[in-house]
């Protein structure tokens, strides 16, 4: 009897609903990323795209964007506001060695032509880190943080940090701008309450090894200093 | 959506604006006071945006939705111990009574549409919110489904069962 089904829907018009309210506006403020800088970072990633100018399409997965940068123990993510990082100066880089007790712990570290003023080796991420400093630990001119395969790195960027690409080892990534660093725990985890603000940074990939060099140097010169590692 | 998916609040609040109407009803329906309704569908809309990311690209938003404000709903008026159903009112006369007739021109008259409200109010609760979602809301049977949280199965069944009780008691 589909009468009384049309009667029915034309009663439905005469029901006495409640005015909607603006849920819309009153959920606002409620509605903020509680994650937001772990998403994905296509953003920057297109940023990656241009700068190299290649007519390549984003892939999707955030894997082979890395694999192509060369970085493949780096994702870059982008986030419209940096979380809170201690500045570089105040770190948490370890035990200090000497160059050739660090050798000794991890062979495959790398070493510039410049020889560091300080060196540590921390067990705070699978496969170790070794971290090569000049200056002094309070007023940091470059570190150069060094891991393996293992580790992985997570980049949050800005909009406005620049990611190009740039030809040192078996592919390399030069980041303008400050950006927040967070290394995988041994647990597998990044936790914010260690994630560090960096300046710009040369990230770059060295055989099994992957490399940052940050400090506040032009990009040349990273590259030439990068390219002095043996 | 897909905005709404990788974060853009603007997106979600659009997607918000664009159905916190049958949102609001549904809730109403259930929760069975605007002030509850209104909580509930907050509260849902706010649960689907953190939720998100466990949402089915390409699977409808509406039916996913509304199951959720239509928990939180439900989860109200069960907290409150309340347990009178909800009665339907019509507008007032006038909205039907002076206007011109629908294009139909099947509009029903006062005193019918008193009597079909009647034998829908007089309907076991689980019949009378089948019928007031499927021909009030005018919610799909999928949408149905969602916000009563029972099978699709179950909405055709219980649709049937509660026609067939209102062609009683209406006839």
């Amino acid at each position: 009897m589909p009468e009384l089904e049309t009667a029915l829907r034309q009663l439905g018009g005469e029901i006495e609903f409640p005015a909607t309210p603006d849920l819309a506006s009153s959920i606002r403020g409620r509605v903020e990323r509680p994650r937001a800088w772990r998403r994905p970072a296509l953003i920057a990633l297109a940023i990656v795209v241009v700068a190299v100018g290649a007519a390549l399409a984003v892939p999707p997965a955030r894997t082979a964007i890395l694999d192509w940068l060369g970085l493949r123990n780096v994702s870059v993510v982008h986030v419209d506001r940096l979380p809170s990082a201690r500045p570089l100066g105040r770190l948490d880089l370890g035990t200090e060695l000497t160059l050739d007790e660090a050798k000794s712990r991890a062979p495959w570290i790398r070493v510039p032509g410049e020889k560091p003023d300080h060196v540590y080796v921390s067990d705070a991420v699978p496969g170790g880190r070794v971290t090569l400093l000049w200056g002094t630990p309070s007023k940091v001119r470059l570190l150069l943080t060094e891991t393996t395969g293992r580790a992985y790195i997570e980049k949050l960027v800005q909009g406005d940090t620049r990611v190009e690409r740039v030809a040192v080892g078996q592919g390399g990534a030069w980041f303008q701008g400050q950006h927040v660093v967070m290394f995988q725990d041994r647990d597998g985890t990044f936790h914010e309450g260690r994630a560090r603000l960096a300046a710009s940074t040369l990230a770059w990939q060295l055989g099994g090894v992957t490399l940052r060099l940050e400090g506040d140097i032009p990009k040349d010169e990273a590259v030439r200093i990068a390219r002095s590692a043996r | 959506m897909e905005r709404a998916r990788r974060g853009d609040e603007n997106a979600y609040e659009e997607l918000v604006r664009a159905h916190q109407g049958i949102a609001f009803r549904t809730a109403y329906l259930l929760a069975g006071n605007a002030a509850d309704a209104e909580e509930a569908a907050q509260d849902g809309f706010v649960k689907a945006y953190h939720a998100l990311g466990r949402f089915r690209a390409g699977s409808p938003f509406r039916p996913w939705l509304l199951q959720i404000v239509a928990n939180e709903a439900r989860n109200r008026r069960r907290s409150s111990g309340r347990r009178a159903a909800l009665a339907l009112r019509a507008a007032a006369e006038e909205s039907s009574g002076g206007a011109a007739p629908s294009p139909e021109g099947t509009l029903l008259a006062g005193e019918d549409r008193e009597r079909l409200l009647a034998a829908v109010n007089g309907l076991r609760e689980e019949e009378r919110l089948v019928i007031a979602c499927r021909f009030f809301l005018e919610l799909s049977e999928e949408e149905t489904a969602a916000a009563l949280d029972v099978r699709l199965g179950t909405v055709k069944s219980r649709t049937s069962r509660a026609l067939e009780h209102l062609r009683e008691a209406y006839a």
